[in-house]
């Protein structure tokens, strides 16, 4: 019977999710149906979450910040790139 | 960056505006950089402060689809209601809806921009609790309520759509 005290947190749910909890408490989910189904749901939204795509700014974006930004120059003054 | 902020605000012009008014108080305030903070995280911080201020800023008119709340009669409601075909897709809006019309995107768009702020940096961005909480200036246990609280909202979005 699965002691109630023994269910796993959600730190250890993410844990388990990134495949970092210890051997030792993830046998716990082979005895408990209650956390398997919601580390099992943990899991696919942490997976979904690490797949999203990174996006880039359009072309010229670096070039538009570096004409606004005001480098000092050696005689104390700015010079605007 | 660029991805948090698009995804804070879901409009590419505006996303590059922030993030172009982020790089300038970076490079143009260099000088307050404190070197025990990760340069990463201080860029993140001016960032979303960024993102924030516009989102608060603007405090969303809530457009109803069946028109102002204090009109009464039908013609009243046709008269103010939001008409989905007026404003005809531009090639960037069309860009918006193929990039953050997925579920999961959609979802953390429903997302308070507080959550969406900690999911992102922890599961997009790879940040530690305690990254985090140094970031967005908030106490550690904030930072994991928000957190939790947030995967809760999604898994519950993400139900609805599989259901």
């Amino acid at each position: 019977m699965t002691d109630i005290s023994m269910h796993l947190n959600s730190d250890e749910i993410e844990l388990w999710a990134q495949g970092l909890l210890p051997a030792a408490r993830a046998m716990h989910l082979a005895d408990c149906s209650l956390c398997r189904v919601e580390a099992d749901r943990e899991r696919k939204v942490i997976l979904e979450l690490v797949q999203l795509p990174k996006f880039a700014p359009s072309a010229g974006f670096a070039n538009r910040v570096m004409a606004q930004v005001k480098i000092p120059t050696a005689s104390g003054g700015w010079e605007q790139h | 960056m660029f991805s948090l902020l698009y995804r804070m605000v879901r409009d590419r012009a505006l996303a590059e505006d922030l993030a172009q008014e982020t790089f300038i108080k970076v490079l143009n305030g260099i000088k307050s950089y404190r070197p025990e903070f990760k340069f990463s995280s201080w860029i993140f911080k001016i960032a979303n402060n960024a993102a924030i201020d516009h989102l608060r800023r603007k405090s969303i008119d809530t457009l109803s689809l069946d028109g102002a709340p204090n009109a009464e009669t039908p013609d009243q409601m046709r008269a103010t209601s939001l008409q989905l075909g007026d404003r005809a897709e531009s090639p960037l809006d069309e860009v918006e809806s193929r990039e953050l019309g997925t579920a999961i995107e959609r979802a953390i768009a429903r997302l308070r921009p507080e959550y969406r702020s900690c999911i992102l940096l922890r599961h997009v961005e790879g940040y530690s609790y305690e990254e985090i909480a140094e970031t967005l200036d908030l106490p550690l246990g904030t930072v994991k309520t928000y957190i939790h609280r947030a995967r809760n909202e999604l898994r519950g979005y993400l139900d609805d759509r599989r259901e």
